[in-house]
């Protein structure tokens, strides 16, 4: 930073009693505990401000402040504060109205709004686009107007079927504010964000900087997000796909194992809700997944699918070749086998052997008439198309919107076919892979390799 | 605490993560406050915090230890390197009693340099998963030997970092290459340490081969250390030196150049190229090191190490009361019946049908009009008011304020909320919210039309 920071840049969101107002800065800050929301009129009685930043440096207040319930009392009574042959403008006539004794009695709201809107750079005004224009919106612009700050509405509510948004476009004009937003806090569009700052920007030239840094951040952001998602539900897929359980070939012992991994599948998909939430900036509450359909198990019959065996080659193979290439020759060459060359030619045999170990062991339980039960296919296609749902619902969700998402089973099937990416097919042959399995091994850089190469799919 | 390289500090924030995937979050309050007030960009604050933790958690330490026994083994392996380079001259060279055969001292020397050089090349070439193989060994051992809870993660830290940008061949290449330049610099001067002090003789042998292949051999494999300068025996020597060692000074010279030159060109050169090589690619590889912010571990920071957003707190306070709308009846003269409307959109036809003797007084929407009418009933008091009120609207102070001084002017007053025009429902919460209003203003309410009260005065 060469000089100080510039100072951030202060937004008062104004508007009518009940229209949103806090809603929109749940939305705008990604916070969804800001200020209270409800039904109620009059919810918010104070003003409370929050800080968007970018890379630690603030770039925009934002105050949230009461409704306006009473602008038409207010209008007739600002006019009346008008001494005979006094001509004063619209500041200087709230400045007397702020010093009087009514701005703490029967405007003590209203005033609170008009010192922030006249402390601040400009007013977000938001609109509930279902309200028909009534005279009392017309009054309150003018009072807001008359504060001599800047004003870009803000039309909330668009996505409902009783919206009036031309009427609105036609009053607003009307009154001089041809630039307006449609934003809606609660199902914002995916460009939202990015319009109402660029509309910000056309009215506040001097802060076009801020402003276009905070929308290439916000881009930058959602990317990440998105990216990270995909990482989260490849990690769930790749768990899934690896997840493996022994169990006797007992009919009730086979039922116990499948409820069994079945439960453990359920968590696992819960937990990644709850990591997607979290990202999202959500609380846990905010969506529920509904439970799985019943899970068939698949049965182990992949003991000697292509990629087991290859990865028994590839082990031994690989211990061999990365002792020679590791130098082992080195002290091979002085002739006798030295410490380093023990410990290495043990390694390589250790690793050798804890392949054919694990492997011996599937195939003794083979013998012995043990099956093994891993996660069907289907069921893997099916905990990726309800986790992107669930993304993409996430993506659309605003941070004011107070019901549950819920993550159901799409009822046609046409989930249930088609290839499963080459990445699960993989992992299939890797139970150390699976964080539900014992002993696993979920930092080797293969997984992550495999997790990545799925979360670029998905 | 001494400064930890960069690499180091990417070592240490990825050893973290791993920790906190593995064993949940850690208690990072301080160390995120720690890392905020020290600033910089995101990068820059999740390896403060990170450090930090890891000094607390004593992964540093750790780390230092794990360093210090890296070094240990690259030391002991450098005295193996030059030890063996030593021995690989002795078995070359022999004790000088007897002739020393040039192909076989040629052979021991550069045979299985080479043969490793080869198989090291291919790998590095075609097997991608040579890398991980390396790894998974190096791990394997690293968990074997690691007693330290504290340093369980941190050998999958670095395979993990560097594997994302494939930079774990380069260093082990570096460590490969580097180690047989040892090993063959130290044979080199072996070899020069005895030819100085030693005389020895040289000799070609064969059985079935002719004298030409080994005359063509010797030239072609001193063509290349002949461009640096060494001499080459002459054709008419080597030819001699077949039958038995030539005891002439110029010879043995010759022969000994020769060899030196060999040994030079194709095993120490190519190793030292390889290792300038590999490090270059570790080094350039090092500086595009970097955190993958988009992890899921990282992204969780982002908010609490460099928060988009945060809350500013009260500026305003809430007033302990909202001002509060009276109502109180008139006591005025009062005369007549009133139906009057407020705020109802254009949507809606109104008024609905009179009986005679009530009037209409239209629909209250701006100022003037509830100016008009307000003076009207100030002069005219109607003994009956009925207000009819569209409860999709917010009742707000201003409506609730006109309600009860509508009804400060007539001696009854009653309020009716319309119903839902056709095809909407009535939002039933802000139905509530009139309902809880109006009976503060202890005003009857109805949801239909009082039209009959209005005309006569009782229900």
């Amino acid at each position: 930073m060469t000089d100080a920071w510039k100072r951030p840049l202060k937004l008062a969101v104004v508007g009518h009693t009940n229209v949103g107002k806090t809603s929109l800065l749940r939305t705008l800050t990604r916070d969804v505990g800001f200020g209270e929301v409800s039904h109620r009129p009059s919810t918010t009685r104070h003003v409370e401000g929050a800080r968007l930043s970018v890379d630690g440096e603030p770039l925009l207040d934002l105050f949230d402040t009461p409704g306006l319930e009473d602008a038409i009392a207010l209008l007739d009574y600002l006019e009346r504060l008008e001494r005979p042959g006094e001509r004063l403008d619209g500041p200087a006539r709230l400045a007397r109205f702020l010093e009087g004794s009514e701005a703490r009695q029967r405007f003590e709201q209203e005033a609170k709004v008009l010192r922030q809107l006249l402390a601040s750079d400009a007013g977000l005004y938001v609109i509930d686009a279902r309200e028909p224009v009534l005279a009392k919106y017309r009054d309150e612009l003018q009072v807001l107007a008359s504060c001599g700050k800047p004003l870009l509405p803000v039309l909330n509510f668009v996505s409902s079927a009783q919206q009036r948004e031309p009427d609105w476009r036609e009053a607003l004009a009307r009154l001089g504010l041809h630039a307006l937003v449609r934003f809606d806090s609660v199902a914002p569009p995916e460009d939202g964000e990015r319009r109402l700052y660029e509309s910000l920007a056309l009215l506040l030239e001097n802060s076009r900087e801020q402003l276009e840094r905070l929308i290439a951040d916000q881009q930058a952001q959602r990317l990440a997000r998105q990216q990270s998602a995909a990482q989260l539900i490849a990690d769930l897929l790749i768990d899934c796909a690896a997840c493996r359980r022994s169990v006797a070939s007992e009919a009730e012992q086979e039922q116990q194992a499948i409820s069994e991994l079945r439960k453990a599948v359920r968590q696992r998909e819960q937990r990644c809700v709850e990591a997607l939430l979290k990202l999202y900036a959500f609380r846990p509450q905010d969506a529920a997944a509904s439970d799985l359909p019943l899970l068939d198990g698949r049965w182990g019959d992949d003991l000697f699918n292509p990629e087991t065996l290859k990865q028994l080659g590839v082990r031994v193979g690989g211990g061999i070749a990365a002792g020679a290439a590791a130098g082992a020759g080195v002290d091979l060459l002085v002739g006798g086998l030295t410490l380093g060359a023990a410990a290495l030619a043990g390694a390589i045999a250790g690793g050798a052997l804890q392949t054919a170990r694990s492997y011996g062991s599937r195939l003794l339980g083979k013998i012995k008439g043990q099956r093994e039960l891993t996660v069907d296919d289907s069921v893997l296609r099916l905990l990726a198309l309800r986790q992107r749902q669930l993304l993409q619902a996430l993506n659309q969700r605003g941070h004011a919107a107070m019901d549950s998402i819920q993550v159901a089973t799409p009822q046609d099937k046409t989930w249930r076919e088609g290839k499963l990416p080459e990445a699960l097919n993989k992992a299939r042959a890797h139970p150390l892979w699976s964080s539900l399995n014992p002993h696993s091994k979920v930092n080797q850089a293969e997984r992550q390799e495999q997790v990545e190469v799925l979360a670029q799919q998905l | 605490m001494t400064e930890l390289t960069p690499l180091q500090n990417l070592w240490l924030s990825e050893t973290i993560r791993l920790r906190e995937e593995h064993a949940g979050p850690l208690d990072d309050l301080e160390a995120n406050r720690v890392a905020r007030s020290a600033g910089g960009d995101l990068p820059t604050r999740i390896q403060c915090r990170a450090r930090w933790l890891a000094e607390r958690d004593g992964q540093t330490r750790a780390l230092k230890h794990w360093l210090q026994g890296a070094r240990l083994a690259l030391i002991v392996l450098a005295v193996l390197a030059v030890i063996s380079g030593a021995g690989l001259a002795f078995a070359a060279l022999g004790d000088g009693q007897s002739p020393v055969n040039v192909f076989w001292a040629l052979g021991s020397l550069l045979g299985l340099n080479l043969i490793l050089l080869l198989s090291w090349a291919l790998g590095l070439v075609f097997a991608g998963e040579q890398g991980a193989a390396l790894g998974r060994l190096w791990l394997w051992l690293s968990e074997k030997l690691a007693r330290d809870a504290n340093a369980a993660q941190l050998a999958p830290a670095l395979l993990l970092l560097l594997q994302r940008q494939k930079l774990n061949r380069w260093a082990l290449g570096v460590l490969v290459n580097g180690l047989w330049l040892l090993a063959m610099l130290s044979a080199l001067v072996m070899l020069l340490t005895l030819m100085a002090t030693r005389r020895y003789g040289f000799v070609w042998e064969t059985t079935i081969l002719g004298a030409d292949t080994f005359v063509a051999m010797t030239q072609a494999l001193g063509a290349l250390p002949a461009l640096l300068g060494l001499s080459v025996p002459s054709v008419e020597m080597i030819r001699a030196s077949g039958d038995a060692a030539l005891n002439i000074e110029s010879a043995r010279q010759a022969w000994a150049a020769w060899l030196v030159g060999v040994l030079l060109v194709y095993g120490v050169l190519p190793r030292l190229l390889l290792a300038l090589f590999c490090r270059w690619r570790w080094k350039t590889g090092q500086a595009a090191l970097h955190l993958d912010l988009n992890l899921p571990g990282y992204a969780q920071l982002r908010e609490r190490l460099m928060p988009t957003s945060e809350r500013l707190g009260i500026s305003d306070a809430a007033p302990e009361q909202l001002h509060r709308v009276e109502n109180a009846a008139s006591d005025l003269q009062s005369d007549g019946a009133l139906l009057v409307a407020i705020e109802l959109d254009d949507q809606r036809p109104w008024p609905p049908q009179l009986p005679k003797s009530v009037n209409d007084a239209g629909i209250l929407d701006s100022r003037e009009s509830r100016h008009k009418l307000l003076e009207q009933l100030s002069r005219f008091p109607p003994a009956r008011l009925a207000i009819a009120c569209d409860p999709r609207r917010s009742p707000d102070r201003g409506s609730l304020a006109l309600i009860a001084e509508l009804a400060r002017s007539a001696t009854a007053t009653r309020v009716w909320l319309l119903q839902a025009p056709p095809g909407e429902a009535l939002d039933a919460e802000r139905l509530g919210d009139w309902h809880v209003a109006l009976q503060q203003l202890d005003l009857p309410f109805a949801d239909c039309a009082p039209l009959s009260w209005l005309e006569t005065g009782h229900d």
